[in-house]
């Protein structure tokens, strides 16, 4: 991608022309392939990995390393929608899920599915997909940390505990 | 809610007269007064923006969607989105609850309180956390200067932190505070009960 492409877009999308893109700024931007508003829990964890000074929005500078993140997200969305139906539904999740090394119950299966379908429609769209994939990877990040003999299992404190859930959420 | 002064109850205005006759006992508690003001579209329920609108901190600031959305669906039985009066008495009265402690450290019901309060708050309801985890919540609560925790998100940290409390318990079977988990029950548990 070409320095100038990056900057059109990004001054396009810096709307009150902050230098910075704001979560709002982002939000407008990025289409979920249906009328609803893209996820503004996907919008806060996308601005943290790339927002340097902690402050909410995103430079610049680190502009272009989030922009290619969203669309590496969208290749591999559009990979795993088989029947291009700009969802994902529960055998494709599993497909998806399956090719990134998880080995999930059906139950399991279902409870990211009734998580993360923010419409209720039994699929999940490409923002939503998006957060469940972020999440999944935060809490295996986590667990691994402490599966040093890599069974599977660990044993961990309550505040150990806390801190591992509490990563992801709030 | 009856945060007791300035700060929460001020529903954008009060009920036309009469709208509420006061004859009926039950419509008397702060519970139903309150939830009648909510209600502004009358439908006898309220949703997460309903609730928005009339919950403001001491400083004027809404309470976050995610807040009032997290509300909303712990009472919200049938899955509906919206709360009926009798399932928001419950929420009334359980939130009620963390506020009572909130309130008594929010010396200046501003809406907000500082690190040192909420590990005293946290101590009052029967938590003990070192100061790490306390500290390391209040960075999450509030992203921009790391010193204090709004009235909204300690209803989330406390509802979240209950939750997850609960599920330790469960695990902890031999109850010496440590639980050997496997990776599908972990990812369960952090799924299912976070918000």
């Amino acid at each position: 991608m070409s320095a100038d492409f990056l900057k059109d877009i990004f001054k396009q999308l810096d709307k009150d022309g902050s230098g910075f893109i704001s979560a709002d700024e982002l939000q407008e931007a990025l289409s979920n392939g249906s009328w609803s508003a893209f996820n503004p829990e996907t919008i806060r964890l996308m601005i943290g990995m790339f927002d340097r000074d902690k402050r909410g929005h995103v430079s610049y500078e680190n502009f272009g390393a989030l922009w290619n993140y969203v669309t590496d997200w969208q290749k591999c969305f559009r990979n795993y929608d088989l029947d291009n139906s700009n969802s994902i539904d529960r055998q494709e999740l599993q497909t998806a899920l399956t090719s990134f090394g998880y080995k999930l119950s059906a139950e399991l299966l279902d409870t990211l599915i009734k998580k993360f379908d923010r419409i209720g429609a039994g699929h999940v769209l490409f923002d939503d997909f998006i957060q469940c994939c972020i999440v999944l990877q935060t809490l295996t990040t986590a667990f691994k940390a402490h599966d040093k003999d890599m069974k599977g299992v660990i044993t961990i404190d309550y505040e150990q505990f806390l801190d591992m859930v509490f990563s992801l959420t709030i | 809610m009856s945060y007791g002064y300035n700060p929460y109850a001020q529903p954008g205005g009060a009920p036309p007269p009469g709208a509420f006759p006061p004859q009926q006992q039950q419509q008397q508690s702060p519970a139903y007064q309150w939830f009648a003001m909510v209600d502004r579209d009358r439908s006898g329920k309220i949703n997460a923006e309903e609730l928005q609108a009339a919950l403001i901190n001491g400083r004027g600031e809404k309470f976050s969607s995610h807040a009032c959305k997290l509300m909303i669906s712990m009472f919200d039985n049938d899955a509906s989105g919206s709360i009926d009066v009798y399932e928001f008495e419950k929420l009334y009265n359980y939130i009620n609850q963390w506020l009572q402690v909130f309130k008594t450290y929010d010396q200046d019901s501003s809406g907000h309180i500082e690190e040192g309060e909420l590990t005293q708050a946290f101590t009052q309801m029967g938590f003990r956390f070192t100061p790490e985890f306390i500290n390391f919540l209040v960075k999450k609560s509030d992203p921009n200067t790391h010193k204090e925790v709004s009235v909204d998100q300690f209803i989330v940290l406390c509802v979240q932190i209950q939750r997850f409390t609960e599920a330790f318990r469960q695990r902890d079977t031999q109850q010496n505070g440590t639980i050997t988990i496997g990776f599908e029950d972990f990812l369960s548990v952090a799924i299912g009960c976070s918000y």
